[in-house]
């Protein structure tokens, strides 16, 4: 049975990353700080009314540091995360995976079974890492609590954690189980049978034996609401069934809020396979990357928002996490836009309680000084949006 | 990777990007040396995405980003809308000069460039405008930098297909790209299966045509293949290392049954989907593989 939780109309959150601040990558790396990144830290706990932030500056003068240290520095850098957030005025808060290495990265290094095997370009110039499935997989160790028990502590917004989805996981590993090459030889269709059978066996063997037991230790420890990050999901148009599969069998019969992320696909593409995602409570989806900035709230000026009406449609009522921020540019969103964007979004559903408000994915491509002004002004935005609605204001 | 990271968070100056690129190409160059390949290319490596210098030759804005077909690789939509002006300066797609030769240069094809923009225009006239203002000069500029091969990629025209009224303005964009070319000319249809456009790709105005033979079964292949051939055989969507001999059983069968006019072993597709160790292994399979086809022709 999934947990319900009740959110206002309207609540907004982040989706994911951030960046790591350069003194915590510099000190995790061992490599040496100068004074702009002290200043880094100091300007930004100033800002952000980081508490004791001074503490960081005088263990950042200390270099070089030990394994405990480097942990220190990195819930320095959950914590500086955590309040950047509430202080945009975030509702839902995370810390933008200060403590991970990369969503995919950080799974696979906590499961048996995988072999790392190098990077490849992404986009631009953003590179993934890549691993291979090697052997049975199973959860190494649970990979999310140390972090959400040190939220849990510093968070004053309510928490929600994200976790990489199998269907991703699968999706960005190589499968090398069976090491034997294709046959050219031998039929295509033979070929691609046995293709498909191995990838549907990987992907739910993920969900089941990696994903699962690690949700079910979050959950133990008091997570409510976990948020599947499929950014995978439509990578193969013939696989929508297996991806609603691997989600439905990690989260099936757990007790907590699950929500799942998709982004920069055709989410036409979705349809009608998610009609049996009745586990999934919201999908945060980005649209922003598609939409025009002009101002409006006509279907004309907002191309980006067309497919919306479909999630309106699911048969089990999710909300739908509304990307309102494109993650991929330094332009700063006005609140109007980001009201009309919201506004055109209610005015498709008929219903503010269903629409929650997001950046279209995680911002770890943007700077902090970039994606504080555009998490401040999506709130603005949002504030607007309630003025309009006859919405209460947030508290 | 460290060094462009660098740049795009102001941490490293472009001089270490330079640096950091022409370690990587003379990597590169130094593992299809070893693998004994006969032709050369740079490996793309400072190409954002396949239509990056294109665009940038065009004067045009990257548009928004769009997932590379069914790989978790993305690319800018060139923004094509309006008149297409002419390509001023092509020289991104000049092969670096340290690159030994003959070279080989990889370009968009004018069907998938065509598709895979963003415009306002129709797409059978956008491609003719592609391959007379942006692909040729493109290609010109290339052959008298040293190219002997212009690899046209066509991932589109595998995974989407293409319409039977669409050959007709492909054929004639590719009458343009290879109208008194003193280079060899291939489109290379990949991500798909072949064999439904076989007939039409063997009428293409073209030396040879590459199949994609991970998902395009050799049989249907048939023989009396017109043009050259460029067999897609390692798989570049896959870490399992292929076997040379299974390779070269599949170049003897394309050599004895196919019989095209000239055999070119390849990957299904780019490389760039594998991390740089698995993908320099995989060149190093095709060369061996390479060496023992031609023993055997030898013999």
């Amino acid at each position: 049975m999934n947990q319900v939780v009740d959110h206002k109309p309207l609540l907004t959150h982040e989706v994911g990353s951030l960046d790591k601040p350069g003194w915590r990558v510099k000190a995790y790396a061992g490599k040496p700080l100068d004074d702009k990144d002290l200043e880094e830290a100091r300007t930004w706990g100033e800002r952000l009314q980081v508490p004791e932030y001074e503490r960081l500056l005088d263990l950042l003068r200390h270099a070089p540091f030990s394994k405990e240290q480097k942990a220190e520095l990195q819930r320095w850098s959950s914590l500086y995360a955590v309040r950047l957030e509430e202080s945009a005025g975030l509702d839902v808060v995370y810390d933008g995976e200060q403590q991970r290495t990369e969503m995919y990265d950080w799974a696979v290094s906590h499961a048996n079974g995988f072999e790392r095997r190098g990077s490849v370009r992404a986009f631009d110039n953003k590179y993934y890492s890549k691993a291979a499935v090697v052997g049975s997989i199973s959860l190494g160790s649970p990979f999310h609590n140390a972090e959400f028990s040190y939220l849990v502590s510093v968070a004053e917004a309510e928490l929600k954690i994200p976790v990489t989805g199998a269907y991703t996981i699968a999706d960005w590993s190589f499968d090398e189980r069976n090491r034997t090459p294709e046959k050219l030889l031998q039929p295509a269709a033979e070929r691609s049978r046995q293709r498909k059978a191995a990838r549907r066996d990987f992907v739910l063997e993920v969900a089941r034996n990696l994903i699962r037991p690690n949700l079910e230790a979050l959950i133990k420890l008091g997570a409510r609401w976990i948020q599947v990050d499929e950014p995978g999901a439509s990578t193969e148009a013939d696989e929508l069934d297996l991806f609603v599969d691997s989600f439905n069998a990690s989260v099936e019969g757990l007790n907590a809020m699950f929500s799942t992320h998709l982004c920069f696909s055709d989410y036409n593409l979705f349809f009608p396979a998610i009609e049996r995602m009745e586990h999934c409570q919201q999908f945060a989806v980005g649209f922003a990357n598609y939409d025009s900035r002009e101002l409006g709230t006509s279907d004309e000026a907002r191309p980006g928002y067309h497919v919306i009406k479909k999630f309106r449609d699911l048969p089990y009522k999710p909300a739908l996490g509304l990307g309102v921020l494109d993650i991929h540019s330094d332009f700063i969103e006005s609140p109007e836009l980001v009201r009309d964007r919201v506004l055109y979004a209610v005015k498709v559903f008929g219903d503010a309680n269903r629409i929650h408000v997001t950046p279209d994915c995680g911002l770890r491509t943007r700077s902090w000084k970039v994606a504080y002004e555009k998490l401040r002004n999506m709130t603005a935005g949002v504030r607007l949006a309630r003025q309009q609605l006859g919405l209460p204001a947030a508290e | 990777m460290a060094a462009t990271r660098g740049i795009d968070r102001g941490r490293v100056g472009a001089d270490a990007v330079g640096r950091a690129f022409a370690d990587d190409l003379s990597a590169f160059v130094r593992v299809q040396k070893e693998a004994g390949l006969d032709y050369f290319s740079d490996g793309l490596l400072k190409w954002q995405d396949i239509f990056r210098p294109l665009t940038e030759a065009l004067g045009v804005k990257p548009h928004i980003l769009v997932r590379w077909f069914d790989t978790n690789t993305f690319f800018r939509e060139p923004e094509l809308s309006g008149r297409l002006p002419g390509a001023t300066r092509p020289d991104g797609v000049v092969v670096d000069s340290s690159v030994p030769r003959p070279r080989v240069t990889t370009l968009p094809s004018p069907y998938m460039f065509s598709r895979a923009a963003h415009t306002d225009q129709d797409r059978n006239a956008l491609m003719l405008a592609l391959a007379e203002n942006v692909l040729r000069p493109a290609i010109d500029v290339a052959v008298a930098a040293g190219s002997e091969v212009i690899h046209l990629e066509d991932p589109w025209l595998g995974y989407s297909g293409i319409a039977r009224e669409d050959w007709a303005p492909l054929r004639d964009a590719l009458t343009i790209l290879h109208r008194d070319l003193k280079a060899t000319l291939a489109f290379h249809v990949y991500f798909g299966d072949a064999a439904p456009h076989l007939d039409q790709l063997q009428q293409l105005p073209v030396d040879a045509i590459g199949v994609d033979l991970v998902l395009t079964d050799v049989k249907s292949l048939g023989s009396g293949w017109n043009k050259g051939l460029i067999a897609g055989v390692i798989n570049g969507r896959s870490s399992i290392l292929e076997s040379p001999k299974d390779l070269v059983d599949v170049a003897r069968h394309l050599a004895d049954k196919v019989r095209p006019r000239d055999l070119y072993l390849s990957s299904n597709c780019e490389l760039g989907y594998l991390p740089t160790p698995v993908a320099e292994q995989k060149v190093q399979r095709l060369g061996e593989a390479a060496r023992k086809v031609k023993e055997l022709v030898s013999v």
